[in-house]
């Protein structure tokens, strides 16, 4: 029996509202549709009324969770358009929040994809290690969210030798139960009976479907901005790129839980060699100047890009928000072809999708 | 600093452009529009030629031909953004559904609009006709 089977755009198994339309044979999906544009906020178009420091505000509140990730990347805009150049310890400070960004998210996401998979006990243990990550990241900002450690050339913040050190002795507290995760992620079978084989995206479908960052290592694709385009000193620090390429949502998992390792060791490595000297230039609002500029920054969930049109005013003339959602959406409905309906939930959730951050 | 090169082309280049990108491996990042300075539209295809960003550029036209056929939903889906929020028309690309603007902006106020015509005019638009 044929049916059409309407997931969302509000559905318990879904993180975000996305509405897909699973065309299924019985329980099997043969074919699907996503839409999205539940969540558009015109942030662009308000990007055209704001200074530089407003849309720092402005952009942080695309995204919740990668929040600093947008004001990171749309600071490097101006800077590029204004020949700024950023201290050192700016650019560090700058790494070392953008990476417990990516710790905090890639846990908050393990958390969720092991309570779709049924696993509630390793659920709250993924969370309860994210709150060492929160508190880190509220000593350093003073929130949870919206950290507003960004400003045009440089750091908002700097971070005291004291906070220095209890991050570092936190990272190995933190690598510790990181391990433990990692281990129980690889050995346990409820993890491994549901999401092996399961949202299969072959390596070639990721390419050519343009897949970004984690969702596109798992399947094979050895890409990331922060080795491939290093900006805001990356090559300064020693880390590996974990790719898996058994295309599943097993891979997703795995790809994930490794980065949170490889996370640890940039964020150490920056706070053990953190130079000495100013944050900033000066926190001063700049006049945007006549030009144009695409920044890159591998955001959690992938490359984020931000291009900035300037018109020597000090309101932004273009600000274009391009998010990773936008590019691992669309291979949702071929990630559900010839999966169970029991498995959308699992199978959407697992290319991390924001659709605040894709909507705009 | 990431590296920003900026080349501008003429329309009948976007397909050999994007057929070379392609076939040296070369991501394409996103298509961006914006109406510039003399009030012409400025459609720019960015390409990942890391370390560097290699952007594309035509300037004054407002149709193009798709790219859906070399780079799939990586070109689709921005060239339905763009077609939703300026009005750029991309030959043989399906824009029967809407992508991230709500149906009714899409049948009476909005469509085309939203980037092009300043937020002043734009606000007035909207409180005149909600009137």
């Amino acid at each position: 029996m044929s049916y059409i089977v309407p997931v969302g755009p509000y559905h318990p198994a879904l993180e975000e509202p996305i509405h897909a339309k699973l065309y299924t044979e019985g329980e099997m999906i043969k074919d699907a549709e996503v839409f999205v544009g539940y969540n558009h906020r015109g942030i662009e178009k308000l990007a055209t009324e704001r200074n530089a420091i407003q849309t720092l505000v402005l952009v942080e509140r695309v995204c919740g969770i990668c929040s600093h990730s947008h004001a990171f990347t749309y600071a490097m805009c101006v800077e590029g358009i204004n020949q700024i150049e950023v201290p050192k310890r700016g650019q560090y400070i700058r790494v070392i929040t953008a990476e417990l960004e990516r710790l905090h998210s890639h846990m908050l996401w393990m958390g969720i994809a092991c309570h779709i998979i049924g696993h509630d006990s390793m659920f709250m243990h993924i969370w309860d290690v994210r709150e060492l990550v929160m508190s880190l990241l509220e000593r350093l900002s003073g929130n949870r969210v919206n950290y507003a450690m960004v400003t045009i050339g440089g750091a908002r913040r700097d971070i005291s030798d004291e906070l220095r050190k209890d991050i570092i002795s936190d990272c190995d507290k933190l690598l510790e139960s990181l391990n433990r995760m990692v281990e129980i992620v690889l050995t346990d079978k409820t993890i491994a009976m549901r999401t092996k084989g399961v949202g299969v995206l072959p390596t070639a479908d990721a390419i050519r479907m343009g897949a970004v960052g984690p969702h596109a290592r798992a399947s094979g694709v050895d890409i990331d901005v922060r080795r491939d385009s290093p900006y805001s000193s990356y090559d300064d620090f020693d880390f590996d790129v974990p790719v898996c390429d058994s295309c599943d949502v097993f891979a997703r998992v795995v790809v994930r839980a490794l980065e949170c390792v490889e996370s640890i060791k940039i964020i150490k490595q920056a706070l053990e060699n953190l130079p000495e000297g100013p944050i900033n230039n000066g926190n001063k609002l700049v006049k945007i100047k006549e030009g144009q500029m695409v920044a890159r920054h591998e955001a959690p969930r992938g490359q984020l890009s931000h291009m900035v049109v300037g018109a020597n005013k000090f309101e932004n003339h273009r600000v274009s928000i391009h998010v990773p959602s936008f590019k691992n959406t669309p291979t949702v409905p071929f990630m559900l072809r010839g999966n169970t309906v029991a498995d959308a939930g699992l199978i959407i959730a697992s290319i991390d999708p924001c659709f605040s951050c894709l909507d705009r | 600093m990431q590296e920003y090169k900026k080349i501008v082309i003429e329309k009948d280049q976007i397909v050999p452009t994007a057929e070379r990108m392609k076939k040296d491996g070369r991501a394409l990042l996103m298509i961006h529009a914006f109406i510039n300075n003399e009030n012409q539209m400025d459609v720019s295809w960015d390409y990942a030629v890391d370390p560097a960003v290699e952007s594309y550029h035509v300037i004054g036209e407002t149709e193009f031909p798709s790219i859906g056929e070399i780079y799939d939903t990586a070109a689709t889906w921005p060239e339905r953004e763009l077609n939703e929020l300026f009005g750029i028309t991309f030959e043989g690309l399906d824009v029967s559904q809407r992508l991230f603007l709500p149906e009714d902006m899409l049948e009476t106020q909005g469509k085309g609009q939203i980037m092009v015509m300043p937020l002043a005019e734009l606000r007035k638009k909207n409180i005149k006709e909600e009137v």
